[in-house]
């Protein structure tokens, strides 16, 4: 099914919709839009990793370089907003490392970014040369378009799926991304219908009542009982520190505040 | 734009060790989970991780360790 669409997802370079910010840019004759990405596709990250949902664990982990967001605390900024960061991407040659690590013992094959969803067509390419039996995981920021989801829908086992911010003046400010939570609710709706569907969020200082509350209570108003994770782990890099508040890690006193909303709205937390 | 190539190792692990006691860690390999779980073998959030590490790369840890 992914080798077949894999000359659609190509065509669709010469006015790119993949993401939501929908620029429209010919990608195949050189122009670029907001994330920067043309048509070559490279890697900055392919390992085993357990740092995932225990239920995804090991998991294979490729990480395509370029990134549709502009988060200021991306953990991984200089390859997410850097498409030319990282080695060339060889289809062939990484499923056949992840075929490796799942014959050793990984449970799953996790495509990620900086955010997959710009380089679909590549995308595609992995996913024909995997197993068909793989348990593979789409990680994304769910900032795709209708056009990405059709593109990928039945093709990933497991989206994981950053709901990251609560309102979308804190995703404007921080991630310069207009129009986000509709965006990504709309995404979050579809992939819930469409596979099985872990959301993620990254409590971040000073956002637990304008972010993570307003996550938590959406989450249990529209997707009662999806599984959720909240992560406290944040990590003032990148540019984090051209926003006062997120020069500093997570009070403890803010991830135990996290929790309570968590359980007040009853919320399926996995970890 | 510059071209970032890949660092030599082919395992990579971010760690923040924070002033309170807390350690954050980023792309978490089996062989660093064995580490931290060694460690501190009562960290919940690292003995599951640690528990599932792939045997292969497991015993390479066992290897390096006895060095």
């Amino acid at each position: 099914m992914a080798r077949s669409r894999v000359e659609a997802a190509r065509a669709a370079l010469a006015e790119c919709h993949l993401c939501a910010h929908h620029c429209g840019v010919n990608r195949l004759a050189g122009e670029r839009g907001l994330c920067h990405a043309g048509v070559e596709t490279r890697v900055f990250m392919a390992q085993v990793e357990v740092s995932d949902e225990l239920e995804l664990i090991p998991t294979f982990a490729i990480a395509l370089s370029g990134c549709d967001l502009r988060c200021s605390f991306c953990i991984t900024g200089a390859e997410s907003w850097n498409p030319q960061a990282g080695e060339p991407l060889d289809a062939v040659a990484l499923a056949a490392k992840a075929q490796a690590a799942l014959d050793e013992g990984a449970r799953t094959v996790m495509i990620l970014g900086g955010e997959p969803t710009v380089h679909l067509p590549s995308v595609l390419e992995i996913v024909a040369e995997l197993p068909d039996d793989a348990k593979l995981v789409w990680k994304t920021n769910a900032h795709g378009s209708a056009q990405a989801r059709e593109l990928l829908d039945g093709l990933f086992d497991v989206w994981l799926a950053d709901y990251k911010f609560g309102n979308d003046a804190c995703a404007l400010r921080l991630a310069r991304v207009p129009n986000y939570t509709r965006i990504v609710q709309e995404n979050l709706l579809w992939a819930d219908e469409h596979s099985e569907l872990i959301v993620r969020h990254l409590v971040m200082p000073g956002h637990v009542d304008c972010c993570w509350a307003q996550v938590a209570r959406w989450l249990a108003e529209n997707l009662p009982g999806i599984k959720a994770n909240l992560r406290s782990g944040f990590w003032p890099g990148w540019r984090s520190a051209r926003h006062g508040e997120l020069r500093r890690t997570v009070a403890i006193a803010e991830s135990e505040s996290a929790g309570r909303i968590a359980r007040e709205c009853r919320l399926n937390l996995v970890r | 734009m510059n071209t970032t190539p890949l660092p030599k190792s082919p395992l990579i692990t971010e760690v923040l060790l924070l002033p309170d006691g807390r350690i954050l860690v980023h792309n978490l390999t089996p062989l660093f989970a064995a580490l931290l779980s060694d460690l501190n073998p009562a960290d919940e959030q690292i003995q599951p991780r640690a528990a599932r590490i792939a045997g292969g790369q497991n015993e390479a840890r066992k290897t390096d360790t006895t060095k």
